[in-house]
């Protein structure tokens, strides 16, 4: 059960990658906002569903949180928007590892601030030894 | 080129992990699945306005190009559900690298062979050393995650809205 679900998530995570094989190509035909559009209106609608039919009956409304909360769709299209420009020039693998950098860096930074009110905790040496490493393997992949 | 493509890329993790730290907050107000909804609906919102007032003309639109080229989200959004089912089954600290692991493989393949009209960029003794540094990469980032995984409820919402 445990190595299924184990497989089920690397799936996940091969999916991340195949959404952006596919943006590239597309934002390249289409044009790079309309490629993004597809994704957050496809998105949008399946989420829709999702909400409708599973979210717990009495949650609270989105009218009731603080707005700068609300702000995640925001830096979701920067980041769609990125994926689709970048893929076609870099390769999906150069792509992948540098977001992979940005989000080890920044939330190194974060759970040291304790920004977005997030929990305030010490830097952890290991999270840097992941992030040089990356850091490393960009460079690599850079090479050829 | 290359230089700012990856620096892009690299604010693109940024933002997704600021995004991530919002939603994780939000998610757990409201719910994974309203989370994610109110994301992808303002994403396409703010996109639609974009697309109105500074996208150029194309002479292919959406709904010309083959329909699996449209099926980016339904790739994506899966993601979401198989994290929440997943995380507090497996954990954060196995959920977050075998993400990683898939996102990592799938690329390389997709370099590789050039699949859903990229272009192919062979694989090399340098994405070799990459994948050895990123096995590395992720075996710190397994150990660290482990360490805080049942300290904070807050992480567990983090990693399933982190799309």
């Amino acid at each position: 059960m445990q190595l299924f679900l184990i497989l089920i998530v690397i799936a996940g995570g091969m999916g991340l990658s195949v959404e952006a094989g596919l943006l590239g190509p597309l934002g390249t035909q289409v044009g790079d906002l309309w490629a993004t559009f597809s994704i957050f209106a496809v998105g949008a609608a399946l989420t829709f569903l999702l909400m409708l039919f599973f979210s717990p009956r009495n949650s609270a409304s989105f009218f009731s949180q603080p707005s700068w909360q609300l702000s995640g769709g925001v830096l979701g299209v920067v980041y769609v928007v990125i994926l689709t420009v970048a893929t076609p020039k870099i390769g999906i693998a150069m792509t992948m590892i540098g977001i992979l950098a940005g989000q080890i860096s920044k939330s190194l930074i974060i759970d040291h601030f304790g920004l977005f009110g997030t929990p305030h905790r010490r830097i952890d040496n290991r999270r840097i030894i992941a992030l040089i490493f990356i850091i490393i393997a960009l460079a690599m992949v850079a090479q050829g | 080129m290359t230089f700012i493509m990856i620096l892009l890329a690299i604010l693109g993790g940024v933002m997704l992990s600021i995004q991530a730290a919002i939603n994780g907050q939000l998610g757990s107000k409201l719910g994974v699945f309203k989370t994610a909804f109110l994301t992808f609906s303002v994403g396409a919102l703010i996109t639609a306005l974009l697309i109105f007032y500074f996208e150029p003309k194309h002479s292919i639109t959406l709904l010309d190009v083959p329909k699996w080229q449209l099926l980016g989200a339904m790739c994506g959004v899966p993601y979401i559900v198989i994290m929440v089912l997943a995380v507090q089954r497996i954990g954060t600290a196995v959920a977050t690298v075998a993400v990683i692991f898939g996102q990592l493989t799938m690329s390389m393949l997709i370099d590789n062979f050039g699949w859903l009209g990229n272009e192919p960029i062979p694989f090399s003794i340098y994405r070799v050393i990459a994948i050895i540094c990123l096995g590395i990469a992720l075996y710190f980032i397994y150990s660290s995650n482990k360490t805080t995984n049942s300290s904070s409820e807050q992480k567990l919402t983090r990693t399933f809205t982190s799309d």
